[in-house]
């Protein structure tokens, strides 16, 4: 089977935001991470959070369309920890790990179908898709989800 | 290109970092370029002011005490915050336990914060010895130890002391003058539900430090003192960091603890 890949560009200009271009299209960035709220880009942490949400919510309609579910909304919200964020500043003195320690994912998926088959969909996405997948291997991810009428 | 100059913090929450950012872009804006160095306790910070690997430490007093303690009185503080001068600390009570002096606190549990706390622990514990009461000998003092190694500057061990009175765990708790404002104002503390057993003095608390032979520090402490809060800018970083003016550093503040460090052998 011939290797398929994704490929994303980013580029860092002199000033202004950094931009990542994927086929095409692109999104602006802003630093790796901020504790900024008022931080002018969306970060690199929250873009990877971004992606497991995005994910989520397109893994859902995906599959549900394919098994003939009907769905009519999905919300997800994420949330990450990181193990030491102190690390990030470069805290003298600081021990520990700078990543993600723990992703907690809540899936609001609004649907009339039969609990069971809502219960199909979910277990199916979680079990195909590569970011919750390679996320797994190195953090705590706790998700779940809950049908809502 | 000007040198910066490197300053040292302890953060005791990543979001502190924020403020300092603001800082900085300050003092550039002003041609004065500085580096913040941040420390996860006074300790390392200290060490790094001595060894002059910092130009610039914003020390606690604790920290202050410590920095001329190692160098023979070899520093020099240069800086203050308006609301870092004559603050006191409070030895607070039930309104009604019944306990209206602090000779009433005799074998009864007080509650203070953070081991290294200038301003939950050390100090108003020098404040009842000079009423007659030592801890750990008239009084039992039960210790809130949240991160130790940042001088109290985290309000955790504060904060439990104050819970450990109004759940009746302790006869009394220590807590900042300011600390007790807020709390009063944000519900925190309920109306007519504790009182003010006793007031400690005056005394001072953070400090930029340098050491006596640093020489760049005219240029960098007059882009500090034009900061104004007059100026909508200067104020929203002003009110971060809980100010109204930066004041020249002064010394003169220092006589509770360094009374309360030497008691209570806090360097051994």
């Amino acid at each position: 089977m011939e290797e398929t890949r994704w490929s994303v560009r980013v580029t860092a200009p002199p000033q202004g935001p950094t931009r990542a271009y994927a086929r095409a299209h692109s999104f602006e960035g802003g630093a790796p991470l901020s504790f900024d709220v008022e931080h002018p880009q969306v970060t690199a942490l929250e873009y990877l959070l971004g992606a497991v949400g995005l994910e989520i919510a397109g893994g859902v309609r995906l599959i549900a369309r394919k098994r003939r579910v009907t769905i009519d909304d999905v919300e997800v919200l994420v949330h990450g920890r990181l193990g030491n964020p102190l690390l990030f500043l470069r805290v003298v003195g600081e021990e520990g790990d700078p990543g993600l320690e723990a992703i907690e994912v809540k899936a609001y998926i609004s649907s009339l179908a039969d609990e069971e088959r809502v219960a199909g969909v979910w277990s199916e996405v979680l079990a195909i898709c590569p970011v919750i997948s390679t996320l797994r291997k190195a953090a705590a991810l706790h998700l779940t989800y809950q049908q809502v009428l | 290109m000007t040198t910066p100059i490197t300053l040292g913090a302890v953060l005791y929450d990543p979001k502190v970092s924020v403020i300092w950012d603001i800082i900085c872009a300050f003092f550039e804006d002003r041609g004065v370029p500085m580096d913040p160095i941040y420390f996860t306790n006074y300790e390392r910070q200290v060490d790094a002011l001595v060894a002059g690997m910092i130009d610039v430490a914003w020390n606690s007093p604790l920290a202050w005490l410590d920095a001329q303690r190692r160098t023979g009185g070899a520093c020099r503080a240069i800086a203050m915050r308006d609301t870092d001068r004559d603050r006191k600390s409070h030895i607070v009570v039930r309104k009604e336990s019944g306990i209206e002096r602090a000779a009433d606190l005799r074998g009864k549990t007080v509650a203070v914060g953070a081991s290294d706390s200038p301003q939950a622990t050390l100090i108003p514990l020098e404040h009842l010895r000079r009423q007659g009461l030592t801890g750990g000998v008239d009084f039992e003092v039960r210790r809130f130890d949240v991160l130790v190694g940042k001088h109290g500057d985290h309000i955790g061990g504060e904060r439990d002391a104050l819970a450990a009175l109004k759940s009746g765990a302790a006869a009394a708790s220590t807590v900042l003058d300011l600390n007790w404002q807020s709390w009063n104002q944000d519900g925190t503390i309920e109306a007519d539900e504790l009182a003010i057993l006793s007031t400690t003095g005056t005394f001072d608390h953070c400090v930029f430090a340098v050491r006596s032979d640093f020489a760049r520090d005219q240029r960098w402490l007059e882009a500090l003192f034009s900061m104004s809060y007059e100026n909508p800018v200067h104020r929203e970083m002003m009110d971060m960091e809980g100010l109204k003016a930066w004041v020249p550093g002064r010394t003169t503040g220092f006589e509770l603890l360094t009374a309360a460090v030497e008691h209570q052998r806090f360097f051994g």
